[in-house]
């Protein structure tokens, strides 16, 4: 129960700090960091793969709306939603009945610090081709997800780090 | 049957999955009719006042910048203040009034702007009243124009009041002058049409044709040089005669008159004073 309400309080803090505070920071003119695919990448890590799909579809929704950027959030959130489980195989070994948050206590510090880094040039990856594909600047594409990605990849792993003492 | 529904459960997230990123495409897609609904788009009421209060914190920290701008704006609209205000005082001689004539910047002339309060047009002497008087600054002998023409000459004036002998007063005569030629005669009226009015004393052999416009002379003190009194209609000469008969239209409607300005020429007394010296 704590931990749900933990969630929601993640999910609003998270929003509200995209979108009031990182969408206008256009760092250099196009580094945008995305920090908001955090409360996905913290969930637990045997939740029903179907309820983290439809908590991605909501998240990505929400911040579309907010930065009048319909389906593209959207798009790169249910695809790390739904990838999320098979990074979390790839990198870790988790011993049945356990459902553990990810962290770097949790999945240790290496491990971690891999799943971070592939979901979010993931979700980059494809936040950045889908803007694109309505936008239409592609010479920037790469420049963009490697310079957002390694800040947004920075946010996070230092979020975490103070998370844990 | 049992196959297809063990399919769909074995790949429901999957199919899920799929679902939800092909509806992110078609939001995509159509991204431009979605963000025309509202409710979907940050113009919605709940997310504009969101953004209104970040806004509004976000406003704090750019008040220096803000207030920089402004500052330059207003030197820049100080600075076009000075200008236009340099302008118009070299332009004033000009701009002083709405006359559609100009009156010579070298003299000093002030208008006192006055009402018609009372006049007529049908007798063989016709009077105007103004509702200005001495406390206002008129005297006996100023000049009388209106923004077509010149209307007359101050003959009496009370604390309040004036009153003034029109062109239409055959007891004055106005010195007028072609703008062409410069010839100069006085101009009387014959007390039938408050339209018309003679001008006497052409010789000859000035040369003038229908039409030219008169204005006055400047050689007496009432009205400075160059205000339009008139055009000539139609003139007449004997074989004995010397002298033109000349039919002017003036440039005053009487009948629709209503605002004048009187005009306060400030050597008046110098200027007289000394014409009565010389005369001695």
């Amino acid at each position: 129960m704590l931990s749900i309400l933990q969630n929601i309080l993640l999910f609003i803090v998270l929003v509200l700090s995209q979108v009031l505070v990182l969408n206008n920071i256009q760092f250099l003119g196009f580094i945008n960091p995305y920090i908001y695919i955090l409360f996905i990448l913290s969930l637990p890590a045997k939740l029903p793969r179907w309820f983290v799909l439809v908590l991605g579809f909501c998240l990505g929704f929400v911040i579309d709306i907010f930065s009048n950027t319909l389906g593209i959030h959207i798009f790169a959130t249910v695809l790390v939603a739904y990838l999320r489980s098979f990074v979390i195989q790839l990198f870790t070994s988790i011993d049945e009945g356990n459902n553990p948050i990810p962290s770097f206590h949790s999945f240790g510090v290496g491990a971690y610090i891999k799943y971070v880094v592939a979901l979010v040039v993931l979700h980059h990856t494809a936040l950045f081709f889908i803007e694109a594909f309505s936008f239409s600047h592609l010479g920037l594409i790469p420049l963009k997800i490697l310079m957002s990605s390694s800040i947004t990849i920075l946010l996070i792993l230092g979020l975490k780090s103070m998370h844990r003492k | 049957m049992r196959n297809l529904i063990n399919f769909f459960i074995q790949y429901s997230v999957l199919l899920l999955f799929l679902f939800m990123e092909v509806v992110a495409m078609g939001f995509v897609v159509k991204n431009q009719a979605y963000q025309q609904s509202v409710f979907l788009s940050s113009s919605n009421s709940s997310i504009a006042s969101l953004y209104e209060i970040s806004n509004s914190v976000v406003e704090f920290f750019k008040l220096k910048t803000a207030n920089e701008t402004l500052s330059e704006e207003n030197t820049a609209l100080k600075n076009q203040l000075i200008r236009l205000q340099n302008q118009l005082t070299t332009l004033k001689p000009e701009r002083k009034d709405s006359l559609r004539f100009q009156i010579p910047p070298e003299m000093e002339y002030q208008f006192i702007a006055a009402k018609v309060i009372n006049s007529s047009t049908n007798k063989l002497q016709n009077y105007i009243t103004l509702n200005k008087g001495l406390r206002d600054g008129i005297k006996v002998d100023m000049g009388v124009i209106s923004d077509l023409g010149v209307v007359g000459i101050v003959k009496t004036v009370s604390d309040k009041f004036a009153v003034v002998i029109p062109i239409l007063n055959d007891k004055i005569k106005i010195n007028c002058k072609f703008t062409k030629s410069h010839y100069s005669g006085p101009l009387q009226w014959d007390g039938f049409d408050y339209r018309y009015a003679n001008l006497n004393d052409i010789a000859r052999h000035v040369e003038f044709s229908l039409g030219d416009s008169l204005v006055t002379s400047g050689f007496t003190n009432t009205f400075p040089e160059g205000i339009p009194v008139g055009n000539i209609e139609n003139f007449d000469i004997k074989e004995s005669d010397a002298y033109y008969r000349i039919r002017v239209k003036l440039a005053v409607d009487f009948r629709t008159l209503s605002h004048v300005k009187v005009i306060d020429y400030k050597n008046y007394g110098e200027q007289r004073y000394l014409e009565k010296v010389a005369e001695k």
